[in-house]
């Protein structure tokens, strides 16, 4: 997952995550890559666009 | 590594967690407040709202240092631009009557914590859990240091993105149909109708929810809008953006902050509680479905949260069965009204944008002295005869 620059770290992709693979900290997302079925939840809800997944 | 021991750890120092630890110490626990934030209360992801009967409920006091505004009505704005207005001597409505700032009014119920007996650690993270025979081993991190806490009873008031209900088999995750995406700019230059009234928008220009403006004094307001990612191809920014542009009191505002957040508007959850763990707050859903507000039930839950907890500490008794009095309260002084609030919103949802219009307009033509939630619901149902189906059991 590419977490762009302007996140704001609010935690709402890690909230809908179904799997629980997103980690926030103060001023970094912690993705658990291996566990990610690719859903796109996480991405879809971001209010800033500021998740893409890497192809 | 180092070990601490407590009673009662709560993770998460928003309304919910100081209120809870607030409550846990001054019913005797032994109390840790923590919070990976370097500052408790930002950055705000809150429109700021609360009701002048919630505060009072919980005997909170004003304080002029963290309430910017005190308001004294609401104006409702239908796609079209019709508006109704109403004062607080007309209808009481929710998160219409003091605009707090959250980033001094968070901070201050984390010093009520603290002053009830509550030790608070900033800047520290947890990292997981595992259970021990007579509760939780947590994991934590604060700067460069790594430690334990061992607590009886472990409270997640770590907000819409829980880990700590999870990491204690509790189901706490938000399906996208109920979060909502809420996004707004503290603005100054507003040029309001009325700068002592909050102000509702409904339809599309925020599919799923609503936008607003909350006057936060003089010519500065939180600007905003909820949207659900299930109802737009849009971001939450564009929706806000695009408010911005077009709504006549932002014209010559400029934004001086951008506030991001989710909002877990799906209802309360069945289950707070497992052996030595409880949620409250957002983590929780202690969010009002309609209108997305939080701040006075996450205070009222932390409270029975810290009571319920405090006495399973003396009674030496944190299994599920004795947490169960905290999600029992829950349910009859929260969840029920939160499920008439539920019903409510999907009506609101189902509306289109013309049907919106045409309700504001029999609303504008209605001298409106009391009404009560009975009497607006008669008058929607005059209006518009789904309500009846949708609303007509619930009043």
């Amino acid at each position: 997952m590419k977490v762009m620059e302007w996140c704001m770290y609010c935690g709402e992709c890690a909230g809908v995550c179904p799997r629980s693979l997103i980690e926030v900290r103060e001023t970094s997302l912690i993705f658990n890559e291996e566990g990610c079925k690719d859903c796109r939840i996480c991405v879809s809800v971001c209010p800033i666009n500021a998740l893409s997944k890497e192809e | 590594m180092k070990l601490i021991e407590t009673d009662v750890l709560v993770i998460g120092a928003g309304p919910a967690g100081s209120s809870t630890a607030k409550h846990a110490a001054l019913n005797g626990a032994n109390v840790i407040l923590m919070d990976k934030k370097s500052e408790i209360g930002a950055p705000k992801r809150c429109a700021e709202g609360v009701s002048k009967e919630g505060l009072k409920k919980l005997g909170i006091e004003p304080n002029s240092r963290w309430v910017t505004k005190e308001l004294s009505g609401v104006r409702l704005v239908s796609p079209n631009g019709t508006d109704v207005w109403l004062n607080d001597e007309q209808v009481k409505l929710p998160e219409a009557g003091y605009i707090l700032e959250r980033k001094v009014f968070d901070k201050f119920m984390a010093m009520d914590a603290a002053r009830a007996g509550a030790t608070i650690m900033i800047k520290t993270l947890a990292r997981g859990m595992r259970k021990d025979y007579d509760g939780y081993i947590v994991s934590c991190e604060c700067m460069d240091e790594s430690f334990e806490i061992k607590a009886k009873i472990v409270v997640g008031a770590d907000g819409p993105e829980s880990r700590v209900g999870r990491w204690g088999g509790l189901k706490t995750v938000v399906k996208p149909k109920n979060m909502e995406s809420g996004i707004q700019f503290e603005m100054a230059g507003l040029e309001m109708d009325d700068p002592d009234c909050i102000e509702f928008y409904f339809g599309s220009v925020a599919p799923g929810g609503y936008a607003w403006i909350f006057p936060k004094g003089g010519d500065i307001a939180n600007v905003g809008l909820g949207i659900v990612s299930t109802y737009t191809d849009k971001t939450a920014y564009q929706h806000l953006l695009e408010f911005v542009a077009k709504c006549p009191a932002t014209q010559n505002a400029q934004p001086v902050e951008l506030n991001i957040g989710g909002d877990p508007v799906g209802g309360m959850l069945k289950d707070l509680v497992e052996d030595n763990v409880m949620i409250v707050g957002d983590a929780a859903g202690h969010v009002n479905p309609l209108t997305g507000g939080g701040i006075i039930t996450a205070l009222e839950a932390g409270m029975y949260a810290g009571e319920v907890a405090a006495a399973a500490i003396k009674e030496e008794d944190c299994s599920k069965k004795r947490l169960k009095e905290y999600e029992k309260i829950c349910k009859k002084e929260i969840g029920d009204s939160f499920n008439k609030y539920l019903k409510t919103k999907e009506y609101m949802l189902s509306l289109t944008d013309s049907e919106l219009d045409s309700i504001a307009d029999a609303f504008q033509k209605t001298e409106f002295e009391k009404i009560s939630t009975a009497e607006l619901v008669k008058l929607l149902i005059k209006v518009s005869p789904k309500a009846l189906l949708k609303l007509g059991k619930l009043f």
